[in-house]
């Protein structure tokens, strides 16, 4: 019983340790594969474009509902207390500090990370990747650097389209709903923010960017098992990757605010 | 020296032993053709060659260089000079079936666009597959993509060409069709091969000398003509296709025989 116990421990930290391991070698030949050649650049364009410009719809319509239902809970908030002028400010640095870079990282990994899970999933059960490495081809050169460097560049973009929704949602509902003046919106909006803001947001959303695009990967790399197998990896991407980037927003937020 | 030099080979996964101490010797310009009931060890043998499989024990060498010794560059290097078919042609579907086949040479050659273009061209027309460059895989039948397959792995001129299961699940006039595809290939391009099949007509079609895995043990590695009249009951049941005898540890009962006798 005890034994059991013991065994059944031994081997749940011996997967865990395993897969860790797993995941850290494979991000850090990544790392490495970003300089060797040859280079793709049409390969590259292609993640840009699925990763970014594809992506612009759902990072928009979430920001603007977002950043409005905030901006409708401040102003309800605040007048509680007499000092709506307080909304636009705060709103200004949650959409900048926090909202833009977890909302655009969380719909990123569901919709880029799943969609890379899938896809590599899928080549790996069909021997495409084996193809590759037979084709003298390194697939972490070849499919894990693209959708890195796209990630890497584009979450923080998206980031800042986030965070210029964000404006328009809370001048939505503090101007037009709530009646504040819109050249006091517009001041108040940016008034407690600092350049520091910005690099915070920019440094998250870089993060949230490898982590979306090493998980998915790496999910994809490791599927097993057939159709069974592709169906589990975007859903254990999503999981995963949605998990690290609200951990990681709270260690980050934590460190950069020093 | 053989081109492709196995020794000792091992391999198991768990418990399950699939290759136990296999030997083969290619030689070049020679078309070995492995045959095997199905699970025992040839697609791992293939695997293990290409460098996709670490052997457990023993080694697996091209042209003198141990396979799991090599850092990845060199793997690299010794792998644009083989060519792997796979059982499934295992095409790119994203890309279309040009893009497959000019994959390689994009990526490790540096010839102009027309050049890519007029070596593609090249192979598709020794497999049969002209004109089909703008198609995707998805609009391809089984024998078709299998014939890209070719074409891609020959599009770097390799002098190994390895075939896993290159006729299974087709019908018998494109399984004939692949067979003189692959003949065609050892004759136009000289390579050294390895075939893996479970087709005996193709199998004596293609090969310089035949040898058959049982139980993750090479049985037996020897010309077509001596092959046939190899005394083992395993090769003999494998060439008569019975299901009685020693292939098949527990083969199922032949129910109908057994009611008509109870009746």
């Amino acid at each position: 019983m005890v034994l059991d116990f013991f065994d059944k421990v031994g081997t749940g930290v011996l997967k865990g340790v395993d897969t860790t391991g797993d995941f850290a070698v494979l991000a850090g030949r990544t790392f490495v594969a970003i300089f060797a050649r040859p280079f793709d650049g049409k390969n590259l364009l292609r993640q840009f474009q699925a990763v970014g410009v594809n992506s612009l719809p759902v990072v928009l319509l979430t920001s603007l509902a977002v950043s409005m239902v905030f901006a409708v809970q401040l102003a309800f908030g605040f007048k509680q207390f007499q000092a709506e002028g307080l909304a636009s400010q705060v709103e200004g640095l949650a959409v900048m500090r926090e909202l833009a870079p977890v909302i655009t990282g969380l719909m990123l990994a569901g919709r880029v990370g799943s969609a890379m899970a899938a896809e590599l999933g899928t080549m790996q059960v069909t021997e495409q990747i084996d193809a590759l490495e037979c084709l003298a081809t390194d697939p972490i050169h070849y499919l894990f650097v693209p959708r890195l460097l796209a990630s890497m560049l584009m979450v923080p973009l998206l980031t800042l389209i986030s965070v210029y929704i964000g404006f328009w949602g809370g001048y939505l509902i503090l101007v037009g709903v709530e009646g504040q003046s819109a050249v006091v919106f517009s001041s108040e909006f940016y008034k407690l923010l600092a350049f520091r803001d910005l690099r915070i947001a920019l440094y998250k959303a870089l993060v949230f960017g490898m982590i979306i695009a090493l998980v998915g990967c790496w999910k994809g790399y490791r599927t097993q098992g057939g159709a069974e197998g592709v169906g589990n990896a975007p859903t254990s991407s999503v999981v995963t990757s949605s998990l690290w980037i609200l951990v990681s927003d709270f260690f980050l937020t934590k460190l950069l605010l020093v | 020296m053989p081109v492709i030099d196995v020794v000792d080979l091992s391999k198991a996964f768990g418990t399950k032993v699939v290759l136990a101490k296999v030997n083969l010797q290619v030689e070049e310009g020679e078309s070995l053709v492995v045959l095997g009931g199905s699970g025992s060890g040839k697609t791992v043998l293939l695997r293990t060659i290409m460098g996709l499989l670490t052997p457990d024990s023993g080694q697996v060498s091209i042209e003198g260089k141990i396979i799991a010794e090599l850092n990845r560059e060199e793997l690299s290097n010794i792998r644009k000079s083989i060519g792997m078919c796979f059982q499934m042609a295992a095409l790119f579907d994203s890309m279309t079936v040009f893009e497959n086949v000019a994959f390689a040479l994009r990526r490790h050659t540096k010839m102009t666009e027309a050049e890519v273009a007029a070596r593609v061209d090249e192979c598709l027309s020794m497999v049969g597959m002209k004109d089909t460059d703008k198609l995707k895989p998805a609009e391809l039948s089984g024998g078709m993509k299998r014939r890209v397959g070719f074409a891609r792995a020959i599009a770097l001129k390799p002098k190994i060409l390895l075939f896993d299961e290159p006729t299974t699940g087709l019908d018998p006039v494109m399984t004939d069709v692949i067979g003189r595809i692959i003949l065609d290939l050892k004759q136009e391009l000289g390579v050294t091969s390895i075939t893996i099949t479970h087709d005996l007509k193709s199998a004596f079609m293609i090969a310089d000398r035949i040898a058959l895995l049982f139980q993750g043990e090479c049985l037996a590695c020897e010309t077509p003509e001596v092959f046939k009249v190899n005394p083992n009951p395993v090769i003999q049941q494998f060439l008569r296709g019975d299901a009685e005898g020693p292939f098949l540890q527990d083969p199922p009962a032949p129910k109908r025989k057994a009611k008509e006798a109870s009746a």
